[in-house]
């Protein structure tokens, strides 16, 4: 299904890798750079040998042509393991007519799936439909993921108002990308976040937003919150410039809360190309770096 | 087409502008729609002045035009009228006034159809809704009276404004002075149109000297001051009863031209019904002439009014019967009175020896009322005369049902437009 229905996307993502913000403490072999020192053949540096060290280390032909002993040191690869989490709030159901923030958040979450699986990271998805059901995909390398994780994410139903906040909570993962538009419990979710980059992880926030929440139908509109019908207001000539007004510094506010908890925030707007949105993803970790 | 009721028209008219500035100004609560940044939008009256019109408001707007205009016009009663046909109302005037009645018979007969109508008149009038009357009428003596003729005229004309198109009046009469009251000319306005008049003869005036018979008792005081007025001679045109009227006097009543006066000697002589409360007045007075005396009043007079007492009430009254009269008088005289022998009194008395009806006046109009009462213009159309307080429209009932489908449609329209908008 993802070979078919996605195609376009997995094609223009292929050949994109999604580099580690830091050195990876893992100890499987894999493309990211590892805390760890080892004995891969990617030579770093010699150090003196000490009492301890593993003789099997040891620079034997610098010891006979020098008589020192010292330790031939090499960079270690690890892999990253990667958890994509994925609102599927009724939010996310919006524009109603044409679903366009939840095609994109589903574009997404498969193209970033592509992305990691292609450097032989393990890749999983969880997507919370609602507080009794949490689909989840664990992270795996094996062939054929990224159509598991396209299958996963095509047969959710968004609905509900589930808080993403626990999700992040539970991850294992020190890789973590969330795909939300944030309407839901942002501030539990920003706790979470953090909590997850103090513990060595690395949190990626997309922030989906749609057009129509940027610009408005200019005719007037009784606007109703899908996760809470209680919230009616009428979006009309003179309430719109004090929209567009609260929602850009909410925006802003957004953003610099997360880029401040130390993850990566990107905005992405529905109309915007998932391949793109998800390039720029991937190229904002490297100017992080 | 005419209407029953022009003015609400106008009023539907209103109403549909009304609704158009509705339609483009009204204040309405827009449909909720699912909005997730909602939180964000400042908090104001959830009321909206919507000024753009969306195909369902033109719809809306139509169905509600359109029924307001079908109830205005249910309600104005849209009347069709006839057309090319005219009908006739002969008014014919049989009165004393009409010195042959076969000469009206015949100006009648030239001119009418098969269908008109005839009143027939003297001093009432007879509504009959085919000419055959005419050959059975008979001279009246009694006192012609163009207002009563022209009112039923009218009421006949009201009649058969809802078969044609228009009425044409046709008076035959000699159109005597006598005819013409003060209410004439009113009656006459209420007509819409001309009246053609077909003159006839008048009867001319009975100038024979007065004959009465007055009985034999001139001990009797009423007998002895009208004996003053020096008419007495037996075997005359006017009889005086003093006591109670017997058969043969009522027989002799209905010759033509007899009047019979029954005045009463003591209240015993009469058999008129008597007053609840028997009282006692200072005057009475017919026509210009007053008498200044006490009278009893024992009676309540019913009939045609010919003398009164100061306060109004009748004290003296006239029944036609047969060609003549009887005239009723409820006047007392002491028997030692010599009221009736003053001068005042045989001028009080002299209109009860008129013919019935009174002093006959056969002097023609003069042009001014000739001219009024035929008018001028056009026949009188059918929508003038036609009553529109007691008519309605057979059209108002299948006019309202229809706008009480395009209500219901328009109803049926705003509900779906609603739920399509919840949708």
């Amino acid at each position: 299904m993802a070979d078919t229905s996605y195609g376009a996307l997995l094609d223009a993502v292929r050949g994109v890798h999604w580099q580690a913000r830091h050195a990876v403490a893992n100890a499987a072999p894999g493309s990211h750079r590892s805390t760890q020192r080892g004995t891969s053949a990617e030579f770093t540096e010699y150090r003196l040998y000490r009492q301890g060290d593993d003789p099997r280390r040891l620079d034997w032909r610098l010891l006979a042509r020098s008589d020192r002993a010292y330790i031939r040191l090499a960079t270690d690869r690890a892999q990253l393991p990667t958890t994509i989490v994925l609102d599927a709030s009724q939010s996310m159901l919006f524009p109603v007519a044409t679903r366009d923030k939840w095609r994109l958040a589903q574009e997404i979450a498969i193209g970033l799936a592509a992305v990691v699986h292609s450097d032989g990271d393990p890749v999983g998805v969880v997507v919370h439909e609602t507080s009794q059901r949490i689909r989840m995909l664990p992270p795996r390398t094996r062939r054929g993921v990224v159509t598991e994780i396209a299958r996963v994410v095509g047969d959710v139903e968004p609905g509900g108002d589930a808080p993403l906040a626990a999700i992040v909570s539970g991850v294992r993962t020190p890789r973590v990308a969330i795909i939300t538009d944030l309407l839901g419990d942002a501030d539990a979710l920003l706790r979470a976040a953090r909590v997850h980059g103090v513990a060595n992880g690395e949190v990626h926030l997309v922030h989906v937003v749609a057009r129509e929440e940027i610009e408005p139908p200019r005719r007037a509109i009784l606007a109703a919150d899908p996760e809470a019908p209680v919230v009616q207001r009428l979006l009309a000539e003179q309430t719109r410039a004090g929209y567009d007004r609260a929602f850009a510094d909410w925006r802003a506010e957004m953003a610099r809360a997360w880029r401040a908890s130390g993850a990566t925030y990107l905005e992405v707007v529905t109309g915007e190309p998932a391949a793109h949105a998800v390039r720029r993803i991937v190229e904002q970790v490297g100017e992080l770096r | 087409m005419s209407w029953l009721i022009p003015s609400a028209l106008g009023l539907a008219g209103a109403a549909i502008v009304v609704a158009i500035a509705i339609h483009f100004i009204a204040r309405s609560r827009p449909v909720a729609e699912p909005f997730p940044t909602a939180r964000f939008i400042p908090r104001r009256p959830i009321q909206a002045r919507t000024r753009s019109l969306a195909l369902s408001d033109v719809l809306l707007l139509l169905l509600r035009a359109a029924a307001l205009a079908l109830i205005g016009i249910a309600v104005a009663g849209p009347m069709f009228a006839r057309t090319g046909r005219a009908r006739r109302v002969f008014v014919v005037d049989r009165s004393r006034a009409v010195a042959n009645l076969d000469e009206a018979r015949d100006s009648v007969r030239r001119l009418a159809g098969a269908a008109d109508k005839l009143v027939v008149f003297d001093s009432s009038a007879e509504r009959d809704a085919s000419l055959a009357p005419l050959d059975t009428m008979h001279l009246s003596s009694a006192r012609g009276s163009l207002s009563t003729a022209i009112a039923a005229a009218v009421r006949t004309g009201v009649v058969e404004s809802a078969k044609v198109d228009s009425v044409e009046l046709v008076l035959v009469s000699p159109l005597v002075r006598e005819e013409i009251d003060d209410a004439t000319a009113r009656i006459r306005a209420s007509w819409p149109g001309r009246i053609r008049i077909v003159p006839v003869r008048s009867a001319s005036s009975d100038t024979t000297p007065l004959r009465a018979d007055f009985g034999a008792n001139r001990n009797d005081a009423v007998v002895a001051g009208l004996s003053l007025m020096k008419a007495s001679t037996n075997g005359g045109s006017v009889r005086l009863i003093r006591g109670g009227v017997v058969a043969s006097d009522s027989v002799w009543a209905r010759g033509a031209g007899h009047v019979l006066l029954h005045w009463p000697a003591s209240d015993t002589s009469a058999v008129w019904p008597k007053r609840e409360t028997i009282d006692a007045i200072g005057a009475v007075t017919t026509g210009g002439a007053t008498l200044v005396a006490r009278f009893p009043r024992l009676w309540v007079m019913n009939g045609h009014a010919i003398a009164r007492w100061a306060d109004g009430e009748p004290a003296a009254v006239e029944h036609r019967i047969g060609d003549g009269c009887i005239r009723d008088i409820g006047i007392l005289f002491d028997a030692a009175s010599d009221v009736t022998l003053r001068a005042s009194f045989r001028e009080f008395a002299l209109p009860f020896f008129a013919p019935c009806g009174g002093v006959a006046d056969f002097a023609p109009l003069d042009a001014s009322l000739h001219a009024m009462l035929a008018g001028a213009g056009v026949l009188a159309p059918a929508t003038a005369l036609i009553d529109r307080t007691a008519e309605s429209s057979r059209w108002s009932t299948w006019l309202l049902v229809f706008a009480a489908l395009l209500l219901t449609g328009e109803l049926a329209l705003r509900r779906a437009a609603a739920r399509g908008q919840a949708a």
